[in-house]
């Protein structure tokens, strides 16, 4: 896939994944070792009331689902990102809840420094079960222009 | 639990320094299986033909070590509540097996939670530097924190 046929609008499900406790235990006391992650008794009496999963763990698992969905819009040596905006983890994700990941091209930049590559950016997004929005952010890759 | 930091503790222009994480190949690779399996996470050869020039962590996995330094330094000597994302976070380096990186943190701003009467949202700016003192992560980022008795 060239920047030039990047389309605004064009918006893909990268598929879904359902987030076992083991597995959010297991990322947080690696990255994120906060009581609400790790401890079973701390996170029921913390404002979340029970075990959540690392914000950190929701974005990897986006990151998952992109690449494993093969739809990356990826050059054939992979994504390389400068980085990301308004990363916001609306609700909890806690464990055995189904995460549905979304991404929507929404912007495409040219490059003055960099007339091989262009900018897209996108709107990243996970739902739950009932729809409603748990985690967004704006990404940002560069993508090879045509020759 | 009074030596825990609360919102009252932290003010704008507090700087704080935490370190340090010594990066692995291995655990460069692990990261990659499980959440991004990119040719350039995975392998030498393949990071060398991208800009990254050589295997480089994926961005999730600097983003998952800084928590981590910030966890050590910070957030597990505070009453600390979570956080409710990331406003911008720009990866300035690759990095690398053999990096040994360390974090550095400064108050943006404090803010009193409307919707949390007991606690407040305090603004981080997080800079990662590998061991030549190159910038290789910039990530603002806001925590909550819970207020004192």
């Amino acid at each position: 896939m060239w920047f030039e046929d990047v389309l605004i609008g064009t918006k893909r499900d990268l598929g879904s994944y359902t987030l076992p406790q083991d597995e959010i235990m297991t990322f947080a006391r690696k990255y994120d070792p906060q009581p609400f992650h790790v401890d079973l008794e701390a996170a029921a009496r913390s404002m979340y009331g029970g075990i959540i999963a690392s914000g950190w763990h929701t974005a990897a698992l986006w990151m998952k689902c992109l690449v494993e969905s093969g739809r990356g819009d990826a050059a054939p040596d992979g994504i390389v990102s400068p980085g990301f905006e308004a990363m916001r983890w609306h609700k909890p994700v806690r464990a055995g809840m189904s995460l549905t990941f979304s991404t929507e091209v929404i912007d495409k930049v040219e490059l003055k420094s960099r007339g091989d590559l262009g900018l897209v950016k996108r709107r990243n997004e996970a739902r739950d079960d009932t729809g409603a929005l748990v985690f967004s952010f704006i990404g940002k890759s560069f993508v090879p222009r045509k020759p | 639990m009074s030596d825990l930091l609360h919102f009252e503790d932290f003010h704008e222009g507090q700087t704080f320094s935490f370190g340090c994480y010594e990066v692995t190949q291995e655990e460069i690779i692990e990261f990659a299986r499980e959440f991004d399996a990119q040719p350039q996470h995975l392998d030498d050869d393949a990071g060398r033909r991208t800009i990254l020039g050589g295997l480089a962590a994926s961005g999730w996995h600097v983003c998952a070590m800084t928590m981590r330094m910030l966890c050590d330094g910070l957030l597990l000597k505070a009453a600390g509540c979570g956080g409710v994302g990331a406003d911008e976070c720009r990866w300035m380096k690759p990095v690398r097996p053999g990096d040994v990186l360390r974090l550095e943190v400064e108050v943006l701003e404090t803010r009193r939670s409307k919707s949390l009467p007991d606690a407040g949202f305090v603004r981080l700016s997080c800079r990662v530097f590998n061991q030549r003192e190159q910038v290789a992560l910039l990530n603002t980022t806001p925590i909550i924190a819970r207020r004192g008795a």
